[in-house]
């Protein structure tokens, strides 16, 4: 086990340091709107950072999440609907039906290589979608479905008592959101981490080194499934009501872009990722530009990543940074050097042209 | 030419292509404008100069629904009510949000309009979902918003009161149509969206108290297998059946086409509820069609005579003529007609409260394109439209085929609405 | 229950449908086993191109055929661009990556569609659609035959062309390793962009056809491929005759389902559940796979 050097050793330091001026300066200073913005940009984190492990460290592609978001909505709204658990446990208990329901899924599927997961996950999902527009989400209603077809005055998701306000509930998520990439970092820091990058490297080498990429692989697809789930569960409380419109197949698509833009090698490309799905639109609108534009966007992006920037903006922003940052010393560092040789006096005459 | 190039090069050629098709693309109108003056609002011809007023709308726009002509037609009007002095010397700013059915989206957007907008009114709405996740905080703000209601709560919560009469009502009418036909059964096949029971509620109860029996079906959009679904709904309604559709206008020209090329167009009645009353449908149906398919329009004809309709046809020429004649730019014309009469009549500041309270206070507001006079009130639901006509097809245009007449009060809300009106 | 009288036009009906679906099956097959890139973009392409065709003959008046043939070219332009863009630096890696390329093209499509042609009612109706057929007591147009023999016809001709011809050999050995086949001296560019035209035309002609179909919309025709996708994806991207068969299939239960009121709002799941079934069917006996080319 490396020990960690000095950089990663601060490093929990400063994402702890901006974990709580997110929670506790932010809202104050945030209007109604961007507050909302901000809830769907950390909930949607957590379904990227699902996506995010399972292509950036197993290689795997999932083009199904959205439904599976559907899916820990759905059992969200009817646990907060037909019991009174407190609202953390109803996330904790969604999660974990999904997962479930993720493990079941996939123990079948894990067997077929790259792009038949990725289009049996999208059939999958396209199913999920049409009998959920059938069957509706759980509004307060009876039997096992939960859904009233008269919507006068439905209630909504209950939240957590400590949380019901707007900005109460962004704190809340931006906590639960935290706790999701804490976990995923400490999937990636120990063993199943170490066999992800196993397999990732080159599958028989790791059957030979006597990794069960069985084993491995569906625990990679259960903890996407959970926290997807869990993301369900947040969105659920989010809005109130739970529409079959929030989750068309069209963005499993648009998932799969900005997960790719936001860059699969790390787990900031997944904040990245969120910020791309719901506060880019929110930011083009401020700014009077069409939704449409977003979509050639990602378009582009997607190309842009697969053809040329594997790492996403995640890894490119930062060596773009640096390389910028490189550029600007270099210019100070070359005029530092010209004032030193010419202390007084005018600048040496040009020469002639 | 490397990597970026590359990627230059594909948007290049996108750009090239998408430029020459935009150059015409839908109606290719006269972008400019007619130039000719138009009076609206206190037709002074001078333009407002004064602090702004803001209003503000929420739209659903997105791949397969797009409600922005009607906020785009109302903005028109202000526009034109700018351009003749505005409300007492002060411009109209409108400010319109579009959503994509995402409710995060549709409830944050409320709360831009009127916390970080600041919008002292809301006028223009049209939503599939919006009425359903916003209107406890318009009850909360105390905001009375005039939209083109969709989902039940547009008409059935005290802060909502829509210009048109809904898919349930227009339904309604639709049916009672077909009764007047003779039809011996009745289909009803509407889009699978959320809201499909309290949509057929009033068919149902309409059909059983004329005595025919009725088939309620849903089919998801968009729809793929329209050929299918027509010779659903014809076997279903079987001979001397009806058949009523209420889809988006995209949607509901699949299967009226699918039924024709099949040669089922004859073999039942068909109507369809308001969505349908556009001249573009008329125009894609072809003669075929002609006096075959009754749609129940919520508004007049684009095409009647009277000063209101010829004015909404001079301000669509002058202001706004990408926007198509139809139902949708007619409910966003009457819309900010209601409003500038309505921000007229406020004395005083305006302020949130004042206009809103305007709002509320309409009453008797008349216009041709209304079969009845308009008007808000302090009521626990409003659905003030509830006269409607039937319109059909006939070369290319809708034509008035049944005058105005009353949704029948077998529906309890429609009851509870006369009731209302008649206490005065 | 309805009767088997009440069936007989369904049936009909869900011939035509899984027309739709075998086409567009086999156009997404035939480019996979030619390039080696599942083409998620097909509908998208095509859809674009009718609706160009649909703006030219309706705003600025020019003739259908020519329009069509726009399209048609549009087509192929776009494809071809896109081939000697994205073909190239993706050559090596995994069809996955291939395909999630195609959904960034699909992506742009679909943005663009949106923000040009803003949702309105269009209809272009092909002259084969005005020429009827009557099959028992339903009337079928020349639209839907022609769809389901350009179906087959496809499927023939490319079984024989891929076998029996020169480029056919050489487009499958591109198909399989573009570096081997580049040193053998076959002009791989040549070979790669004649590829990417042909499907490319394909996919506006499909456009064309689909739209008198299943209606001019660009997000019905863009996410048609999902449903298309099921067919080829029963026939493991490789047989262009399971394709065909597949797709009949898919579109006979998906039409013939719709009578039964009771399962009938679930009808819209038949490609994706045939398609989940054939898969983990034939997944039961792999082992993970390895495999990191097509085959």
């Amino acid at each position: 086990m490396r020990r960690p050097t000095a950089s990663q050793a601060r490093a929990p330091a400063t994402v702890l340091a901006l974990l709580l001026i997110v929670v506790l300066v932010l809202p104050p200073l945030l209007s109604a709107y961007w507050i909302d913005v901000l809830t769907a940009v950390a909930i949607y984190s957590v379904v990227a950072l699902g996506l995010n492990l399972l292509m950036g460290r197993v290689g795997l592609v999932s083009l199904g999440q959205i439904a599976v978001l559907a899916l820990g909505g759905w059992v969200a709204a009817k646990l907060a609907f037909a019991t009174s658990i407190p609202f953390p446990l109803v996330l904790l208990i969604a999660g974990l039906i999904t997962l479930v329901l993720g493990t079941l899924v996939g123990l079948p599927a894990l067997r077929l290589s790259g792009l038949y997961l990725a289009l049996i996950t999208l059939m999958l999902a396209g199913a999920i979608t049409v009998v959920l527009s059938t069957t509706n989400f759980p509004n307060g209603g009876p039997g096992f479905l939960g859904h009233t077809e008269s919507s006068f005055g439905n209630p909504s998701v209950r939240r957590p008592d400590i949380a019901g306000s707007d900005p109460g509930y962004f704190r809340f998520t931006v906590i639960v959101a935290a706790a999701m990439f804490a976990l995923a970092l400490w999937h990636v820091r120990s063993r199943p981490g170490r066999a992800w990058a196993a397999i990732r490297q080159s599958e028989p080498a790791a059957l030979a080194a006597g990794v069960n990429i069985t084993l491995y692989k569906l625990w990679a697809w259960a903890l996407a499934s959970f926290m997807t789930g869990v993301a369900g569960g947040l969105l659920a409380g989010s809005v109130g009501k739970l529409y079959t419109y929030q989750f068309p197949t069209r963005d499993s698509i648009i998932l799969l872009a900005v997960v790719l833009m936001g860059g699969i090698y790390s787990l900031w490309g997944a904040v990245v990722a969120g910020g791309l799905m719901k506060l880019l639109p929110a930011l083009l609108d401020d700014w009077g530009l069409p939704a449409d534009l977003l979509t050639i966007l990602f378009g582009v992006g997607v190309l842009q990543v697969l053809l040329t920037a594997p790492g996403g903006l995640a890894a490119q922003v930062p060596k773009d940074l640096a390389r910028l940052g490189g550029a600007l010393s270099a210019v100070v560092r070359r005029e530092a050097a010209r004032a030193e040789r010419a202390p007084t006096g005018p600048a040496p005459r040009e020469p002639a042209q | 030419m490397r990597r970026h190039g590359r990627i230059a090069v594909l948007i290049l050629v996108l750009a090239a292509a998408s430029a020459l098709a935009a150059c015409g693309a839908d109606d290719g109108g006269d972008t400019t404008g007619d130039q000719t003056a138009v009076k609206c609002g206190a037709g002074t011809g001078q333009k407002a100069t004064g602090a702004p007023i803001k209003l503000g709308a929420i739209a659903t726009k997105q791949p397969g629904t797009d409600f922005t002509d009607i906020p785009n037609m109302a903005k028109a009007v202000f526009d034109c009510v700018n351009d003749n002095g505005g409300i007492n010397g002060r411009p109209i700013q409108y400010i319109i949000e579009t959503e994509q059915t995402d409710p995060g989206q549709v409830a944050s957007l409320a709360k831009k309009l009127v916390e970080t907008e600041n919008v002292l009114g809301i006028v223009g709405n049209t939503s599939i979902i919006e009425c359903a996740v916003n209107h406890g905080y318009y009850e909360q703000k105390g905001f009375y918003v005039i939209n083109s209601g969709i989902a039940p709560e547009c008409y059935s919560t005290p802060n909502s009161a829509p210009v048109n009469m809904g898919p349930r009502y227009s339904v309604d009418g639709a049916t009672q149509y077909l009764i007047r036909q003779g039809v011996k059964k009745l289909v009803l096949d509407q889009s699978n969206v959320p809201g499909t029971g309290y949509i057929e509620g009033g068919f149902l109860l309409i059909a059983q108290a004329a005595g025919i029996p009725t088939e309620s079906l849903k089919d998801n959009v968009p729809i793929q297998d329209a050929n299918s679904i027509a010779l659903k709904l014809v076997q279903a309604a079987g001979r001397d059946g009806g058949v009523i559709l209420n889809f988006t206008p995209p949607e509901a020209l699949k299967i009226l086409q699918a039924a024709q090329q099949q040669g089922l167009h004859d073999r039942v009645k068909w109507a369809c509820s308001t969505p349908c009353n556009t001249d573009f449908l008329a125009e894609a149906l072809g003669p075929q069609w002609n006096g075959k398919l009754g749609v129940n329009a919520e508004l007049n004809l684009t095409s009647a005579a009277g000063p209101d309709s010829e004015l909404y046809r001079a301000v669509q020429k002058k202001y706004a003529p990408n926007i198509p004649l139809g139902s949708f730019s007619q409910m966003g014309f009457v819309e900010a007609s209601i409003a500038v009469k309505a921000l007229m009549s406020v004395t005083g500041e305006f302020t949130a409260t004042s206009v809103n309270q305007a709002f509320k206070n309409v009453k008797n507001f008349q216009t041709d394109i209304l079969c009845k006079p308009w008007y808000y009130g302090d009521a626990p639901l409003h659905v003030p439209n509830n006269t409607d006509r039937t319109v059909v097809p006939q070369d290319g245009k809708m034509v008035e085929k049944e005058g105005c007449f009353p949704i029948s009060d077998v529906d309890p809300a429609i009851k509870q609405v006369r009731d209302i009106e008649a206490r005065g | 229950m309805p009767s088997w009288q009440d069936f007989q036009p369904f049936i009909v009906a869900g011939l035509a449908l899984g027309g739709v679906y075998a086409l567009s099956g086999v156009g997404m097959v035939v480019l996979y086993r030619t390039t080696g890139v599942l083409n998620l973009a097909f509908g998208a392409v095509g859809a674009m191109g009718a609706l160009i065709a649909w703006t030219l003959i309706n705003t600025y008046g020019w003739p259908e055929g020519l329009a069509y043939l726009v399209c048609i070219a549009f087509g192929a332009a776009i494809s071809l661009g896109y081939g000697l863009l994205a073909g190239p630096p993706l050559a090596g890696r995994d069809p996955l990556v291939k395909a999630a390329a195609t959904l960034g093209l699909a992506l742009i499509l679909l943005g663009t569609m949106s923000w040009i042609w803003s949702d309105k009612a269009r209809s272009m109706v092909l002259p084969t659609t005005t020429w009827r057929h009557e099959v028992g007591e339903v009337l079928i147009n020349w639209t839907q035959i022609l769809a389901l023999a350009l179906g087959v016809l496809i499927t023939l001709t490319t079984a024989v062309f891929l076998r029996r011809t020169g480029l056919g050999t050489a487009m499958r050995a591109l198909a399989n390793d573009r570096e081997i086949t580049a040193s053998l001296g076959v002009p791989v560019r040549r070979v790669e962009a004649t590829t990417w035209v042909v499907s490319g035309a394909l996919s506006g002609v499909a456009g064309l056809l689909l739209s008198n179909l299943v209606g001019l919309d660009a997000a019905t025709l863009t996410f048609l491929v999902i449903s298309s996708l099921a067919a080829a994806l029963i026939a493991r991207l490789r047989s262009l005759v399971v394709t065909l068969a597949a797709g009949i299939v898919i579109g006979l239960v998906n039409a013939v389902v719709t009578p039964i009121f009771s399962i009938s709002p679930y009808r819209d799941m038949t490609p994706f559940v045939l398609a989940a079934v054939a898969l983990l069917f034939l997944a039961r006996h792999q082992q993970i796979s390895f495999a990191r080319r097509i085959t």
